[in-house]
């Protein structure tokens, strides 16, 4: 009788997953040209709020308008890099049955999940580029020193990872009611209104403030980008990539939780 | 060397019962009934290596379920089961590695790529050595004639194509067992048997174990010696093809048409099963009645122009099962 070893890990298969994802996204060549598009044009109204917003207010909290621009653009383009329908690719495949064909694979579902959708990221991180040249004709954009952009660069990782650590779990409450739109739509909100991508958090009253930076959503798109700006200097540095670190294994441990009772329950719908 | 093996297996589903109505509708969001569902129950299998088994059943009998019991989806509400010397869900990877697993109904090819990179990435999945990869692939090719769709993206294939590629998708890592869920649903004559032949060769020349479930009974009867037949959840027959039709088997139909026009007519060792006009159909058990004795009778009392003698098919036995239940002495059919 063959014994149960746990198999040798293996990089290749997630590596290959993440590479087919890539190509994947590549076949939608108007999705490409629809996000760029409606990346400027919200770039254009953005800027065309906060210079309205400046010219009757001294900058609020010290956020001089050049500095607010870069946030907007910079935060546009980490929205338009993050563009990715991860949010619902466990639920549909719970919800249509196709989970059966991933469950009957020797892989590690959670982390294909994982693969396909850095593979997407990475797809729309390669928009990046003519996304920001094009936003280089509507706003001038603050470049900050080696060292913060390098912080950036790793906060905003790790802000990936929350990210990804909360669309999961989010994912995994439909293994109990195979219906998460409502829940979906909440999360949406909180993250697009809570996580700082339209309005810097350091703007809403300081006593809100102290709950906002407390929650996960911040550590997604609010923390890199106020190291960007520099609201966040080198020394505090350490404690806002802590933080962030701390959600990712709290909210890691979370879905590992999540996904070993809700793939124990599963359902499969049909058939 | 047994390589499935279930005991006492059971699975029930628990459901939000739903009253009817908008009242009902409201009624369920504070309070929630659930109701049990036997799935199956007291699922005893026991497979060889190398054999050919097919699952058969009426829809919702519990065929489904009892497949993704063995391939490690589903995790049993109590009983055992072990694939190849493992607990399949508790150890779903390696199990995962020993089985292949084909559904008419649902591709494991991805959607959004050519055939050939679905081929390539299960090469990544299931570390297939590249030699042995290449070697599977032109063994494939030869019987399922892959080459001419190679580089169509799956979801631009037939069905025929698509089915020869999720057999080619099965097997490529070598499995010792594969599970095939009506595999041939849908199909076209010559997509059925470039299918039966593939998995007739895979068994023969690797010694694959195969579960087949389908509804086609001609897959049955080109491909597995022995049948399994569950029904309502539990399995009222587990044993030959050829033994089922043996039992079952004992009543024929001499089928005659008459040249007069005879008002009432009656044979000794015969029951008039049919009467069409001038075509009757006569059944007769063969244990106490030769074909022969009873040609012999006909012919001495009536006039006629033609005969003939059916069998009874695996259609039919399997109907009758699933309409009357298995019987170890069944009654005369009609009768």
């Amino acid at each position: 009788m063959a014994l149960a070893v746990r198999p040798r890990f293996r990089f290749e298969p997630y590596v290959e997953f993440g590479k087919k994802a890539i190509a994947r996204e590549a076949t939608y060549r108007f999705e490409v040209f629809t996000s760029i598009g409606s990346f400027v044009l919200r770039m254009y109204l953005l800027r065309m709020v906060w210079v309205a917003l400046y010219a009757h207010n001294a900058a609020p909290r010290g956020l001089p308008l050049h500095a607010i621009l870069t946030y907007s653009a910079v935060a546009l383009l980490m929205g338009l890099v993050l563009d990715i329908d991860q949010v619902s690719s466990l639920y549909d495949k719970l919800h249509d049955g196709s989970i059966v064909s991933d469950f009957m694979r020797p892989i590690l579902v959670p982390l294909y999940f994982f693969a396909d959708g850095t593979g997407e990221v990475l797809f729309h991180a390669a928009l990046v580029l003519p996304a920001l040249a094009l936003a280089l004709l509507i706003v001038h954009i603050d470049v900050p020193s080696a060292t913060t952009l390098a912080t950036f660069a790793l906060s905003f990782v790790l802000g990936y990872f929350v990210g990804f650590c909360i669309n999961f779990i989010l994912n995994c409450v439909a293994f109990w009611t195979l219906e998460i739109n409502a829940v979906q739509l909440i999360v949406t909100f909180l993250t697009d209104l809570l996580g700082g991508e339209l309005v810097p958090l350091i703007f809403f009253p300081l006593a809100f403030q102290h709950v906002l930076f407390a929650l996960p959503f911040a550590a997604m798109f609010s923390t890199p980008l106020l190291i960007y700006v520099g609201e966040i200097g080198p020394d505090r540095y350490a404690s806002a990539l802590g933080i962030q670190a701390a959600w990712l294994v709290g909210l890691a441990i979370v879905c590992v939780v999540l996904w070993r009772a809700g793939s124990r329950r599963i359902v499969v719908q049909g058939g | 060397m047994t390589i499935i093996e279930t005991v006492d297996l059971k699975k029930v589903f628990r459901s939000v019962v739903r009253r009817p109505g908008i009242g009902g509708a409201f009624a369920a969001l504070f309070s929630r009934e659930y109701e049990e569902k036997v799935a199956v129950e007291n699922v005893n299998l026991s497979l060889q290596e190398g054999e050919i088994v097919g699952y058969l059943g009426p829809n919702g009998a519990g065929k489904s379920t009892t497949i993704k019991m063995l391939t490690g989806i589903l995790v049993p509400t109590s009983g055992s089961v072990r694939v190849a010397g493992i607990v399949p869900w508790k150890h779903r990877q390696q199990n995962g590695q020993n089985i292949g697993v084909v559904f008419g109904q649902r591709s494991q090819l991805y959607w959004d790529l050519p055939l050939r990179e679905s081929f390539e990435l299960l090469r990544a999945i299931y570390d297939v050595p590249h030699d042995r990869f290449a070697q599977n692939m032109r063994h494939f090719n030869e019987i399922l004639d892959l080459d001419r769709f190679m580089e169509t993206l799956v979801r631009q294939l037939s069905l025929g194509e698509r089915m020869r590629g999720d057999f080619a998708a099965a097997m490529l890592h070598d499995p010792k067992i594969v599970f095939l869920d009506e595999p041939t649903i849908g199909l076209d004559v010559v997509a059925k048997e470039a299918i039966r032949e593939f998995v007739a060769t895979m068994n023969r020349e690797r010694g694959t174990t195969v579960i087949l479930t389908t509804h086609d009974l001609a897959d049955v009867e080109r491909l597995a010696p022995r049948i399994v037949l569950i029904d309502e959840g539990t399995v009222i027959y587990d044993g030959q093809l050829a033994a089922l039709r043996e039992e079952y088997g004992v009543y024929r139909t001499l089928v005659i048409t008459l040249a007069e026009n005879y008002p009432e007519i009656s044979v000794e060792g015969a029951q008039i099963h049919e009467r069409d006009g001038s075509i009757a159909r006569l059944r007769f058990n063969r244990h106490e009645v030769t074909a022969e004795t009873l040609i012999r009778r006909v012919l001495d009392t009536y006039r006629i122009t033609d005969l003939a003698i059916e069998e009874p098919d695996i259609d039919s036995i399997v109907r009758r099962i699933y309409t009357e239940g298995y019987r170890a002495q069944p009654l005369p059919i009609g009768g």
